[in-house]
């Protein structure tokens, strides 16, 4: 059995303008020592405060999002989430996924897409509109603000991704540039 | 009526309450994972004094960042002091922010719009 390859994988991180990557079980908790470590590290690299705040704020919608997820869906591992943040050609990316149903991560491509289709005013409108619908009474969060929040942050279109896997799950992924 | 005091923690903001001069203040991040459970406290100490008398209220912020589920939740107290200051309430909402820090104002702006009483956004230097 040979030892994981560390040079290799930091030089694929330094390649890939990988600030932060976090790959495990998340917790509450770790959504914000790895979100204080991100808010240090821009701090550091001096990035705008107002960038700074997008980014902060993309990286908690999105981990808030897979941790509420896991706990609604009751799957198997779906907190088990991929965290990475990079800056390149002068933005920073912000992309997360997790394990999901099949038929819950192709509402989400769909979600996405619809969403990915509006400019910042039709955007602003439905995130009103959202924010004025009564709330579930079961949910605990989310509020379903969440991804339209993260579009209007988004410099360009969000990137999602579902690769289908075994036993009707898939891999759900979304790649926000700020 | 009982005032609340509550700490802040990384991802809750400090809460204060005083119920004889009519104030609320909140004061650093929010964005606990259960915004309306942390929540749920204020926003019965807010329905309380606003059924118990007819006094002014005034709402001080120094709020940063709010996740979709706190932004909610400050949705839906602001609705309901507007439903008051429709009724005649002297309401007014102070929000300070670090001029430096464009996005807290523009947060402030969002809901703003929505108010028609006394909304003032002020940036410190």
């Amino acid at each position: 059995m040979s030892a994981p390859d560390l040079f290799d994988l930091r030089e694929r991180f330094d390649n890939e303008k990988i600030l932060l990557c976090f790959n495990g079980p998340i917790s509450r908790s770790l959504i914000e020592e790895i979100g204080n470590a991100l808010r240090n590290y821009m701090k550091s690299e001096q990035a705008s405060p107002a960038a700074a705040l997008d980014v902060f704020a993309v990286y908690i919608e999105l981990t808030q999002n897979i941790r509420h997820y896991a706990v609604a869906s009751q799957l198997l591992d779906a907190d088990t989430a991929t965290v990475v943040v990079s800056y390149r050609d002068g933005h920073y990316h912000v992309s997360a996924g997790n394990i999901v149903r099949q038929e819950d991560g192709q509402i989400l491509m769909d979600k996405v897409v619809a969403l990915a289709a509006l400019d910042k005013v039709e955007l602003k409108k439905v995130y009103k509109e959202q924010l004025r619908k009564p709330r579930e009474a079961e949910a605990t969060s989310g509020a379903g603000l969440g991804l339209i929040d993260i579009a209007r942050k988004a410099s360009a279109p969000v990137v999602p991704s579902l690769k289908l896997l075994d036993n009707g799950t898939g891999y759900f992924s979304l790649s926000v540039q700020i | 009526m009982k005032d609340l005091k509550i700490v802040s923690t990384q991802s809750t903001p400090l809460i204060e309450t005083d119920s004889h001069r009519g104030v609320v203040y909140m004061e650093g991040d929010s964005y606990p994972e259960n915004s309306f459970e942390f929540y749920s406290e204020l926003v019965a100490w807010v329905t309380s004094y606003l059924k118990d008398n007819e006094r002014p209220m005034t709402v001080e912020l120094a709020l940063l960042y709010l996740n979709t589920s706190s932004i909610k939740v400050m949705m839906d107290i602001f609705d309901e002091l507007e439903e008051h200051h429709q009724k005649g309430r002297d309401i007014t909402v102070n929000w300070r922010y670090d001029v430096d820090n464009e996005r807290v104002a523009e947060l402030a702006e969002e809901f703003k719009e929505d108010c028609s009483f006394a909304f003032n956004i002020i940036g410190q230097e």
